[in-house]
């Protein structure tokens, strides 16, 4: 029965060959918006580390102000950063399984004897621990010992593209490199990694590329590295040295633990806590006790990394898919009486509500079907302009590209969701007209 | 004067009501989408357009990094601004610590008095480290007071420091002494308590971060920022810009091996930058609501186009007993826009729950009433023009038909 329905359904709707293109149209747009929009909200608002979200941790610490909180919407939040001291003394801990201090700076790249240009680099200024706890894959090498952190020893990571650049992709471990005209050794090539949002640094933004140069924590000292991130004071004091700047009250360090169970969870807390209070009988810290271990998930959110436009996007995104499937719904209906006087012959032939009703259903399958897969097809025409909204200068185009990526997840739930909501959406029509009885339209006739 | 039937007509209606109520609710939908949607297009609109107090659209930014161990972070600059005021086409130039309007920055808070003071009495502020060229350069108005003197300028030191004079917008000295119009050679403190002393006001100037509510507070230091790395402002004549910075990267590229020219851009870049997410939530806002309002419109047209063709005979006797062409299309468009309002006045509802959230979300001011009644104007016009076809191709149908059988 079902090819003699597919073929009735095509039949009807070439009958009326306006109305059914306004119905496909209405589907295809729905989905299509649905697509766009879902696509984006989870290049910005996904967990891109989710399959550590349970061991993983980023570590707050409440320093500020005594007066007033670090965030005025969100009180009860510490700040996001760490000062220098109170970040070292913290990793000094052997608690957790893997922990990372690091911030971001800026050093220019050279090679000696390379026609390449210097050029500036994105560095992020890391303790070893970096690669391993967050799932960053390598290309060649791997990353560096504890001693090269606190020696520090001139070596570095640099990114897959960056080798592409100066060594034309070989593999460049042992190359020697210059960072601000001092010399490094490279020790390793990260592979293409782009978690979306960055999840691990959400001070500058959070479609920014992963920085291109890794180099030990401990430079920072011997170098004088100041943050290419945010640096936030809330303490007026004398700083004229660098060595004034490392301790003050300053924050500018993020912090992250991989923490594998809860008695690990619970033994590194009760640690941070006592960090603090011994701190707060020392003079400092004169906040109430806030220390806290936040998931990769939550952190999100306690960082506003979904914003308030995006929230306003999807909700309008589903108003919009309302809107398309109200229609279809009206026009299925008008389209199904219209044609009303044919089901009554086909009744009155012997054709039971129930076989009308999968006729008709059929016939919504078709459009949904139609529907969605021109929606999909638009969709991605939509994501293509996107794209093209958000990117101002081609050249640092990485992240918003990574936007536009048709993410299979999400087109696979929009697809779906539209479908199902498409077919249930028909499901009145077609009931409404296997109950009309048949006499009335044969009368007519 | 024939009568307007309202009664008849709502009685037709309530025996389809199924696809009026379908296209009521898209109705209740677009209103409530289009009149929230047009209020924060409105928001972002304003946003954009705000006057910056700078001459933006003649203005040019040039950085520059110093990396070699024997980089002369004095010569440098010296020598580059040198060279860009030897163009042709520059009004002026100047070294600058930040770049306003580019979303990075430094801020600080200032005090009226000295001594312990609550956080509301502190005057937060956009500061900036600058030579003596910075205000032609910035294309700002002092409203009152001048500029800096080449000799006030102070020489770089390593870490945050202020100086002991500034220049100040309008806005940031009269957050500080709001009795005071004219507080020229007037001094506040900063956190550490050391004295500053206003010598010039700033009719009106944007600062580092456009989300910020304070980016009218900036404050202007006469130091130079300190290496290696070097941001120049260059203000070219009317017209030059493109073929000044043409100039300047065939000038500077390669002039100097110690240091890289990371770029040069125009002041226009920086802001469409940060402006960005403002333009792209407009431009998204008012595609998607007119998309949306398309669709509801061909709702409007299709349910219009199926009343009238179930009713052919209907239409037929009513011509036959003498209604003319003008009675059947105010039926028509009078059962329209019953439909319409139905769901105009839901949508009022919705409108004013959706506005409720957003001005939760936002922070903004609840939404104004003016948008609503804009709103039920503009829907209640496009129901009429969506139904207007159909009612006309009603009104042709013609008598005869009601003595023919189908």
């Amino acid at each position: 029965m079902f090819g003699y329905y597919l073929e009735l359904a095509f039949r009807n709707l070439k009958r009326n060959p306006g109305l059914t293109a306004l119905m496909i149209g209405a589907v295809a747009l729905g989905i299509a918006v649905c697509v766009m929009t879902l696509t984006m909200y989870r290049a910005m608002s996904g967990n891109p580390i989710w399959w550590k979200n349970d061991v993983l941790y980023a570590v707050t610490m409440d320093f500020w102000d005594p007066e007033q909180p670090a965030w005025d919407q969100k009180p009860d939040l510490p700040p996001t950063q760490f000062t220098y001291r109170d970040a070292l003394a913290v990793y000094a801990s052997d608690i957790p399984k893997r922990k990372v201090i690091m911030h971001k700076a800026v050093g220019i790249v050279s090679v000696d004897g390379q026609q390449v240009k210097p050029e500036r680099a994105l560095t992020r200024v890391t303790t070893k621990d970096f690669f391993a706890i967050f799932d960053v894959p390598m290309q060649y090498g791997g990353t560096w010992t504890d001693a090269a952190d606190t020696g520090p020893e001139p070596v570095m990571v640099i990114s897959r593209k960056l080798n592409e650049k100066l060594f034309a992709g070989a593999n460049s471990v042992g190359e020697r490199i210059r960072w601000n005209d001092n010399e490094f050794r490279i020790v390793g090539v990260r592979d293409h990694w782009m978690p979306l949002p960055t999840f691990y640094d959400v001070n500058n933004g959070s479609l920014e590329e992963p920085e291109d140069v890794y180099i030990p924590f401990g430079w920072n000292a011997a170098l004088e590295i100041y943050s290419a991130g945010n640096t936030n004071g809330w303490k007026p004091e004398e700083v004229d040295t660098y060595e004034d700047f490392l301790n003050s009250e300053n924050i500018w360090v993020q912090m992250w633990v991989e923490l594998p169970d809860a008695q690990s969870r619970d033994r590194f807390m009760a640690f941070l806590d006592n960090y603090a209070t011994q701190q707060k009988n020392a003079g400092r810290h004169q906040r109430p006790l806030n220390n806290r271990l936040t998931k990769p998930d939550q952190w999100l959110v306690d960082n506003d990394v979904v914003g308030n436009d995006d929230r306003v996007l999807v909700g309008l995104a589903f108003a919009f898919l309302a809107v398309c499937l109200l229609n279809t719904v009206g026009l299925l209906l008008a389209k199904f009486l219209n044609g009303a006087p044919m089901t009554g012959v086909r009744r009155a032939l012997g054709a039971s509500r129930k076989q009308v009703f999968y006729q008709h259903l059929v016939e919504v399958g078709v459009v949904s079907s139609i529907g969605a897969a021109l929606g999909l097809v638009l969709g991605a025409v939509l994501l293509v302009g996107l794209r093209a909204l958000y990117t101002l200068d081609p050249s640092d185009a990485a992240g918003t590209q990574a936007i536009a990526h048709v993410d299979m997840t999400s087109v696979v739930t929009a697809l779906v969701l539209a479908f199902v909501a498409t077919l249930a959406a028909g499901l009145y029509p077609a009931w409404r007209i296997g109950r009309i009885p048949p006499a009335s339209y044969l009368k007519a006739q | 004067m024939a009568t307007w039937n309202f009664r008849p007509i709502a009685s037709a209606l309530w025996r389809n009501r199924t696809g009026a109520m379908l296209v009521a609710f898209q109705i209740a939908i677009g209103l409530a989408v289009l009149v929230n949607a047009v209020y924060i297009v409105k928001q972002r609109v304003e946003k954009i357009g705000r006057p910056t107090g700078m001459d933006t659209a003649n203005m040019i930014w040039v950085s520059s990094s110093g990396f070699a161990k024997d980089f002369d972070h004095d010569a440098t600059w010296r020598e580059d601004l040198a060279t860009i005021r030897g163009i042709p086409g520059v009004q002026a130039a100047s070294l600058i610590s930040n770049i306003p309007l580019s979303g990075s920055g430094s801020s600080s808070g200032y005090q009226p008095k000295l001594g312990k003071v609550t956080p509301d009495e502190t005057v937060p502020a956009n500061t900036y480290l600058v030579d003596e060229h910075a205000v032609e350069a910035l294309g700002i108005t002092l409203s009152s007071g001048r500029a800096f003197l080449a000799s006030e300028i102070l020489p770089p030191i390593e870490t945050f420091d202020s100086a002991p004079q500034a220049i100040v917008t309008k806005a940031f000295a009269k957050a500080m002494f709001p009795d005071d119009p004219n507080p020229v050679g007037k001094s506040f403190y900063d956190g550490l308590g050391k004295p500053i002393a206003i010598v010039g006001i700033i009719e009106h100037m944007h600062g580092a971060w456009v989300g910020w509510d304070k980016l009218d507070h900036v404050l202007l230091y006469p130091r130079i920022d300190n290496g290696p790395g070097s941001i120049y402002l260059v203000r070219a004549e009317p017209g030059r810009r493109d073929a000044v910075m043409r100039d300047i990267e065939a000038k500077l590229g390669d002039s100097n091996p110690d240091r890289l020219l990371r770029w040069v851009r125009t002041m226009d870049s920086f802001i469409e930058r940060s402006y960005l997410e403002d333009r792209n939530m407009a431009i998204f806002l008012v595609s998607v609501t007119s998309a949306l309002l398309a669709i509801t419109a061909l709702g409007i047209f299709g349910l219009a186009t199926f009343n009238v063709s179930t009713r052919i005979r209907q239409i037929g006797t009513r011509r036959a007993v003498g209604a003319r062409r003008m009675d059947i299309v105010r039926h028509f468009l009078v059962e329209n826009w019953m439909v319409t309002t139905a769901g105009v006045v839901a949508g009022c509802g919705a409108a004013l729950a959706v506005g409720y959230w957003i001005s939760l979300k936002y922070e903004l001011p609840r939404l104004d009433l003016y948008y609503l009644v804009g709103g039920v104007l503009a829907i209640w016009l496009i129901g009429l023009a969506a139904a207007l076809q159909p009612a006309r191709r009603a009104s042709a149908i013609s008598p005869a038909v009601a003595s023919r059988t189908v």
